[in-house]
């Protein structure tokens, strides 16, 4: 239930987002990002696009491991 | 010569600190961390527990028998995530339910129950919304949605918790928590800091191999140190705002109210309720549900694993009388279950 579905955003209409998730396609809700636009990645729960996803997990891992 | 730097996996194996126990609030992290294969690589000193972070798993007897009764004797169509239907109620699961004529519909989002409702106006459907601050939103969004179509036949069957006090009830059970991202990614990490801010150490963590890997390395690192901390390891997604449009959305449609957590018990002020003015939309007041105390299987530990005081393993029926395919307890039935994990992957423990 709480598993998110990371995909892209190929189509943006009336307060809904068609999303690409590995070449499967549906409509999700946008109305709880802004600025949300084609070619932005979203992490997607229960038909809702709950955040934007800014980075890859390569470089995120990274910047972290930097730190230690 | 510059000393290269370790990675997360030689981190995690040559880790030479103190013992520590590290729960994972989330049931996709206990399950995830199993496929990968992470567990063989921590060594003695590292614990892992699961924690109460899968919603179907914390949802008590007494809801199920609730959705029994609506849909038996109110003749309510059900409409629910799938790993629902399967959790044993104090009589019967949904599952066993539909044999005797319940009607069940299994949708991705509560959403699409709202589109069933307007497509079926002679039908009274209800949504059982269950879940964490990751899933309340879409629960909120469809009472919205319906309450613009003027719909009368829709309505949730409300449960949803949030995590905030369950982190407080759960102090004590581990040295460290990994705080499941997607609820982050709604709520922000405030509630993270406050934690650290009263001795309790964390991360958020994300779901890939890599994330995982280095949440759990960052943990072993920063535990070292003898200090409470708070590191936001899933920062491609959660933001320590969180999203200001889902909070403020639930904030319009629920308010907080006490919930029952199975294995916790009630925990004030952990669970959601629809607010008055969206009343018409709830279902307990609809077909005014009598108070119901479910009555768990008395073998049944779940109770005890989702605190972390037991692993599934040590439990009497897991494996033999509970099974995926013949579940006793809700732990075994979801996906996101920590008995479900251990079965899946980790019988040898």
């Amino acid at each position: 239930m709480c598993v998110g579905l990371a995909a892209k955003v190929v189509g943006i209409k009336n307060g809904m987002a068609v999303i690409d998730a590995s070449g499967a396609r549906r409509e999700v809700s946008a109305e709880l990002l802004q600025d949300l636009e084609p070619g932005d990645y979203v992490m997607v729960h229960a038909g809702i696009a709950i955040a934007k996803i800014t980075d890859d997990d390569e470089d995120e891992t990274d910047e972290l491991m930097e730190m230690l | 010569m510059e000393k290269t730097k370790k990675t997360a996996k030689e981190l995690i194996q040559d880790y030479d600190g103190p013992h520590l126990r590290i729960m994972e609030v989330c049931g996709t992290h206990t399950h995830e961390i199993f496929r990968l294969g992470i567990r063989k690589l921590l060594p003695p000193q590292v614990e892992l527990i699961s924690g109460p972070g899968c919603p179907v798993c914390v949802t008590p007897v007494g809801y199920i028998d609730e959705a029994v009764m609506l849909a038996l004797e109110h003749q309510a169509v059900i409409c629910t995530f799938g790993d629902l239907i399967r959790v044993p109620g104090t009589k019967m699961s949904l599952s066993e339910a539909r044999a005797k004529g319940a009607r069940l519909q299994v949708v991705y989002t509560p959403l699409d129950a709202v589109v069933y409702a307007e497509e079926h106006p002679d039908t009274q459907v209800v949504f059982l919304a269950v879940g964490f601050e990751t899933t309340t939103p879409s629960a909120c969004l469809a009472v919205k949605k319906a309450m613009e179509k003027g719909l009368k036949n829709f309505s949730l069957l409300v449960a949803n918790k949030t995590m905030p006090n369950a982190y407080q009830a759960l102090k004590g059970s581990a040295d460290a928590f990994l705080y499941p991202g997607h609820v982050h990614a709604i709520t922000g990490t405030k509630d993270c800091k406050k934690m650290e801010e009263e001795g309790v150490s964390g991360v958020v963590a994300g779901f890939t191999a890599r994330e995982l890997l280095t949440a759990l390395a960052v943990t072993l690192e920063k535990f070292k140190e003898g200090k409470p901390f708070f590191v936001n390891c899933y920062p491609r997604v959660v933001t320590d705002a969180g999203n200001p449009s889902a909070q403020a959305l639930i904030d319009e449609v629920m308010e907080p109210c006490d919930s029952e957590w199975r294995g916790l018990g009630v925990i004030p002020g952990s669970g959601q309720k629809l607010k008055k003015e969206y009343a018409s939309c709830d279902a307990r007041m609809k077909f005014n549900l009598p108070k119901i105390e479910g009555r768990s299987n008395p073998a049944c530990r779940c109770g005890d694993v989702l605190q972390g005081k037991c692993r599934p393993s040590d439990c009497k029926v897991f494996g033999k009388g509970c099974t995926p395919q013949h579940p006793i307890g809700a732990c075994m039935v979801s996906n996101e279950g920590a008995c479900s994990a251990y079965y899946q992957y980790g019988l040898e423990e």
